[in-house]
């Protein structure tokens, strides 16, 4: 009878420890769905995340170019408490698909204290985030204005040609990029 | 209903004593959305002011809005149609349609055939095996037949649905084409500002009316707001929301059409109002104390109305802008024709491809100012 | 098997050994308590405590609703200390009755009775057990959802940004429950789910290692009684869903007190994200709340018709089914937070497969019911109350189930109607039938069977016409978590509030009935539900003794699982 509740208690601990290393892992799991997520983002371009291109997949791409186009829409905003004014400079524009094109956004500080802002982007329609790529782009660092400096601000991208052999891009005529200009988390409040 | 007036009449002292502890507790004034205050508006006028792009209306008598006799998506109360306060309200695009259809056509019959033959089962067996007619209770456990047929027949029921189900998603995820005009719809809290970026990029900040505002206005308190989101009614319109603060949601019953304003990001939709009128919507997403009060009226209007309404926001029609973009592309192509005569020896190639791409992007912002 | 254990014999003769019964002083015994059945009991009272608690916010909210106009939250957001005429602040104080209601009623009482209360009293009883494979942890684990919802009640009482409490929801969605309020309410609100979510993950432990290694000689898995079975499923589901949660509130107090921006966009985070973690636990959530009552339908459905439950294998995987397609239907939640196209068809065609074994559930209790003898006591009227609104309940969602449609019902009164027609009558009808079923096994005394059937007859047409209406709301349009609407959604609301106040009828009835139980009762024999009830807490007295099965009963082998409904004269 004592063996039979040893080997009782040993059973149940080593469910027990069984059971916490399962809960564990889904802990960890929930952790990492954070990098996960963006990477699966990034990969996939799931939730219209747009992707970054070298010059030379870039070079790739245009010598794919077919002359078939989309026209580009950019759109800008600027999320509470952001004290510029960001905008895009023209409001669309057409490009051939897999040549690279040059858009340019303006953002002013109006405020009385230099501000630094991080920028968030995405596309739509989703599908066409995959095939967004993004050489140069003003996204890719944090920008800080002076107090009334107004900046331009390039954007050097093409769309890759593959879009065009996806289904789930049938139909789609207009790509809209857009940005939305944050404050960078650690800075003083401007007012 | 017979049986809510009764239940009215009866517990009518719970609907005295509440009315009465309003008076007492709650000032009518603190319903109006003047509170809306000092922090929206500011928020909303500094940002206009920032953009210097919302002019007083200046040709006020090329547009009038619709009065209330126009309302066409709005709730309908129980005692002015019993059956229409039950059912969806009516719908005014063509997804809307298709999915009511689904739903009035496909999915109730099926809904309501499952569960009254579950109820119809229940009281047979309820009727033909009580202990009372049934005395001695069956062995079966088992019947390959009938599981198989209980779980077939689902299947194929979902199949049945699933067909039309994706040919909606399909159809509402329909791509704009290009040239749809593209309206963004900003929430922040707690109202929503509509963006007309195809037509100046003007911004219309619209609150709620309070309610004597809204019965004078002849419009359903919690519903009417000051200024409308004016639509072009017929035509494609690429409506893109987007959360300035919090995530609220742009969803209009009669459209059969919501969509999530997330923080830093856009969605996009397609949207295709088929009738002139006024709809109304809500925000549908938490987003805070009010938001309950961020209501939604959509007109649609002709595309002449809708210009001469763009105009008198201080916008420009497509057809102005499309003039103008014409005009400096012609001055810009006389311009880098003498620029490129006097540089072409010393400039490289790719400076001067960048440059030229300065000096666009240059005139159409002088041309946007 | 399973709910007809007809076969199982029980050599446990000694149970009434005088030992038995021995128990501690009463401090001991009820706050440093390590029997099953003294933790179930404490988990059924602090979930009827907290259903009082969350149905009492609801009559609040009812009563707002009554009728157009804010009449109540001011008086409301006096109770807490408030301004009563702030405008901002009543709405505030909605905010905190939804947030406060969902959360209660979800983890304070659904999950307590069902999982702490029902499956602690049972599940050793029915596989053979003497009590749950950790005692101690069984109490850590009560004790700790009691520590949650002291927080969960705390946070009402702290600044909660415009006003006192937590205005952010039950699904705490970022950035309203970060950025969105500040003051301590919202983590408050937010340290309460870590609580009772470590309490549930414990609970869990202890379930799986109890079923996996407790059960009595000759009780194979596939002769279990499919409320174990149930429970079983229910704790693989708190175990890996409980800690997702966990991590997405424990990133949702990183980002609100120490800087991180997980779910912020400004610093790079995703809020879409926690809405991501929070419903891929958040549906198998909705399982756990309510597989432990398909288990005990099983049981009463049997007991009652005198039969074994009808395709026992398919029903035990049919929950396990139901289990595993719980974890890959999430994002049907966010059909309108921007999904693109293949996300919302692919999740729309997954969420409509789960109607497939609710359905052979569904008809499978009916066909127990089939042939059978059917007598209509308590457990067995709300049972079939049970089977027909979660039903209705179930259709409902293959509405909304459709991507398309839901642009439309997303977010208005017809997924509340839904929710509360498969949670509200779902699992609570599921649960009165099994505190009907169980309470003079638990108790030793009767309560009224007349009470009982009244207090039904009452819930039922109660809870109907709250809910019933709500559809009619939803497809017209009108939003849930809205503290006033506009007129023309009046009438609907009115009787919905007429309909709460039936609820309460309904409820007085059923406190009369156990008082009634407590102090004229009779006593109730070993098995009163006769040769329908098969399970091995049948075999032993009412109330089972203190500690029970010291020699553990033996489940000869003899039996087929189809043959043994017969074989009652093979019990010991």
């Amino acid at each position: 009878m004592t063996t039979a509740t040893a080997t009782l208690e040993n059973r149940n601990r080593r469910t027990m420890i069984m059971a916490f290393a399962g809960a564990l892992a889904m802990l960890g799991l929930g952790f990492a769905a954070v990098p996960l997520y963006d990477l699966f983002c990034r990969v996939t371009g799931f939730g219209g995340t747009t992707q970054v291109a070298t010059q030379a997949e870039a070079d790739a791409a245009a010598a794919l170019a077919s002359g078939e186009a989309y026209s580009i829409r950019f759109d800008a905003n600027t999320a509470r408490g952001m004290p510029w004014t960001f905008k895009p400079v023209q409001v669309t524009d057409v490009v051939t698909v897999g040549e690279r094109d040059m858009a340019f956004y303006t953002a002013r500080n109006n405020s009385a204290v230099p501000v630094t802002g991080t920028a968030t982007f995405n596309v739509e329609p989703e599908a066409a985030g995959r095939y967004f790529s993004k050489i140069q782009c003003f996204c890719f660092t944090e920008q800080t204005l002076q107090p009334g400096e107004e900046i331009r601000m390039p954007v050097l991208y093409y769309v890759d040609p593959a879009a065009l052999d996806d289904p789930d891009m049938q139909g789609v005529e207009q790509i809209t990029l857009s940005y939305t200009f944050h404050r960078a988390p650690e800075q003083p409040e401007t007012q | 209903m017979i049986f809510g007036d009764i239940a009215r009449k009866k517990l009518s002292f719970l609907a005295l004593l509440a009315a009465a502890l309003s008076f007492v507790i709650v000032p009518q004034s603190s319903f109006a959305q003047d509170a809306t205050t000092s922090v929206d508006e500011s928020v909303a006028e500094s940002q206009s002011v920032a953009d210097g792009e919302v002019v007083m209306e200046t040709d006020s008598s090329a547009f009038e809005h619709f009065g209330p006799e126009m309302i066409k998506g709005q709730p309908t109360s129980y005692e002015d149609d019993a059956w229409a306060s039950m059912n969806f309200q009516e719908q005014y695009t063509d997804n809307g349609n298709y999915a009511l259809g689904m739903h009035d056509k496909l999915l109730m019959p099926i809904i309501t055939v499952i569960s009254l033959f579950v109820l119809g089962l229940l009281l047979w067996v309820v009727a033909k095996y009580r202990k009372g007619a049934n005395p001695v209770p069956s062995k079966t456990s088992h019947n390959t037949l009938i599981e198989v047929i209980w779980t077939v027949v689902p299947v194929i029921i979902l199949v049945v649905i699933a067909v039309p189900s994706i040919t909606l998603i399909a159809r509402q995820y329909a791509a704009p084409p290009a040239e749809a005009i593209t309206i963004k719809a900003n929430g922040y809290q707690w109202y929503w500002g509509y963006e007309y970026v195809d037509n100046g990029g003007f911004e219309v900040i619209s609150n709620m009316l309070d309610e004597s505002a809204s019965l004078d206005a002849g419009e359903p308190y919690q519903l009417a707001v000051d200024n409308r989101m004016v639509v072009p009614v017929g035509v494609p319109i690429r409506l893109q929301t987007f959360g300035a603060d919090v995530i609220h949601s742009f969803g209009i019953p009669s459209l059969w059409f919501k969509l999530d304003a997330v923080p830093g990001r856009i969605n996009e939709k397609i949207l295709t109002i088929n009738e002139e009128g006024i709809y109304y919507g809500q925000c549908m997403e938490l987003c805070g104390a009010r938001h309950g009060y961020m209501p939604i009226a959509i007109e649609a209007r002709s595309m002449e109305d809708y210009n001469a309404w763009v105009q008198a926001q201080g916008g420009m029609t497509l057809e102005q802008i499309a003039d103008e973009a014409a005009a400096a592309a012609a001055a810009e192509a006389a311009e880098e024709d003498a620029e490129s005569a006097e540089d072409a020896a010393e400039a490289g190639d790719t400076e001067g491809e960048a440059e030229a791409e300065a000096a666009e992007a240059d005139a159409a912002e002088a041309d946007a100012a | 098997m399973a709910t007809t254990a007809e076969g199982f014999d029980t050599h446990n003769g000694d149970h009434a050994h005088h030992d038995a019964d021995h128990k501690p002083g009463f401090f001991a015994r009820w706050f440093m308590s390590t029997n099953h059945k003294d933790i179930g009991t404490l988990y059924l009272i602090f979930a009827i405590v907290a259903g009082i608690v969350g149905g009492a916010i609801s009559g609040g909210m009812r009563l707002e609703l009554a009728e157009p106009g804010v009449q109540w939250l001011g008086t409301f957001v006096g109770w807490l200390g408030g301004d009563p005429l702030s405008f901002d602040q009543q709405g505030h104080m909605w905010n905190v009755l939804i947030t406060a209601h969902g959360l209660i009623m979800v983890f304070f009482m659904v999950m307590p009775a069902m999982i702490g209360g029902f499956g602690n009293w049972f599940v050793p009883l029915m596989i053979g057990a003497p009590d749950m494979a950790f005692p101690r942890m069984n109490n850590i684990s009560f004790w700790l959802t009691v520590a949650g919802f002291c927080s969960l009640l705390f946070s009402m009482f702290v600044p909660g940004g415009i006003g006192m409490g937590a205005g952010v929801g039950w699904t705490v969605y970022a950035p309203l429950s970060t950025s969105g309020s500040v003051g301590p309410a919202t983590d408050f609100a937010i340290f309460s789910l870590h609580l009772a979510g470590a309490g549930s993950i414990l609970g869990a432990t202890n379930f799986i290692t109890t079923i996996f290694n407790m059960r009595a000689p000759g009780m194979t898995l596939h002769k279990m009684p499919l409320f174990v079975w149930s429970v079983l499923v229910t704790a693989f589901l708190l175990l890996l869903a409980l800690p997702v949660l966990a991590a997405a509130i424990t990133m949702l107090l990183t980002d609100r007190n120490f800087g991180t921006t997980f779910f912020d966009a400004a610093g790079g985070g995703d809020p879409i994200l926690y809405q991501h973690l929070f419903w891929f636990f958040g549906h198998p959530e909705v399982y756990i709340m309510i597989l432990p009552g398909f288990g005990m339908i099983s049981q009463i459905v049997a007991t009652f018709s005198r039969k074994p439950v009808f395709g026992y294998l398919g029903m035990a995987y049919a929950m396990v089914a139901i289990g595993v397609v719980g974890f890959i239907v999430w994002a049907h939640h966010m059909y309108t937070v921007g999904l693109s196209v293949n996300t919302k068809m692919y999740f729309t065609a997954a969420t409509m497969v789960i109607a497939v074994p609710t359905g052979i559930k569904i008809f499978s209790w009916i066909a127990t019911m089939w042939g059978g003898s059917i007598t209509f006591k308590s457990p067995m009227v709300w049972a079939m109350g049970f089977i027909f609104l979660f039903t209705v309940g179930g259709v409902t969602g293959v509405v909304l189930a459709n991507g398309g449609v839901d642009d439309n019902l997303h977010d208005t009164y017809y997924v509340v109607a839904h929710f509360h027609y498969v949670l509200s009558m779902g699992a609570v009808f599921s649960m009165f039938a099994g505190w009907y079923y169980w309470f003079p096994k638990m108790s030793g005394r009767w309560h009224s069977e007349f009470l009982a059937h009244l207090h039904f007859w009452v819930f039922f047409i109660g809870v109907n016409v709250v809910f019933f209406p709500m559809h009619f709301l939803g497809v017209q349009g009108m939003a849930r978590r809205y503290p006033d609407f506009t007129a023309a959604f009046a009438h609907w609301n009115w009787v919905a509030s007429v309909g709460y106040v039936i609820v309460l009828a309904s409820v007085a009835i059923f406190f009369i009935n156990m008082i009634y139980a407590f102090v004229a009762g009779r006593r109730a024999e070993d098995n009163y539900w006769g040769e329908g009830a098969t399970t091995l807490e049948w075999s032993l007295s009412s109330p089972p003794p203190y500690h029970q099965f010291e020699t553990l009963p033996v489940i000869e082998d003899h039996h087929s699982a189809d043959d043994h409904i017969s074989s009652k004269s093979a019990t010991a």
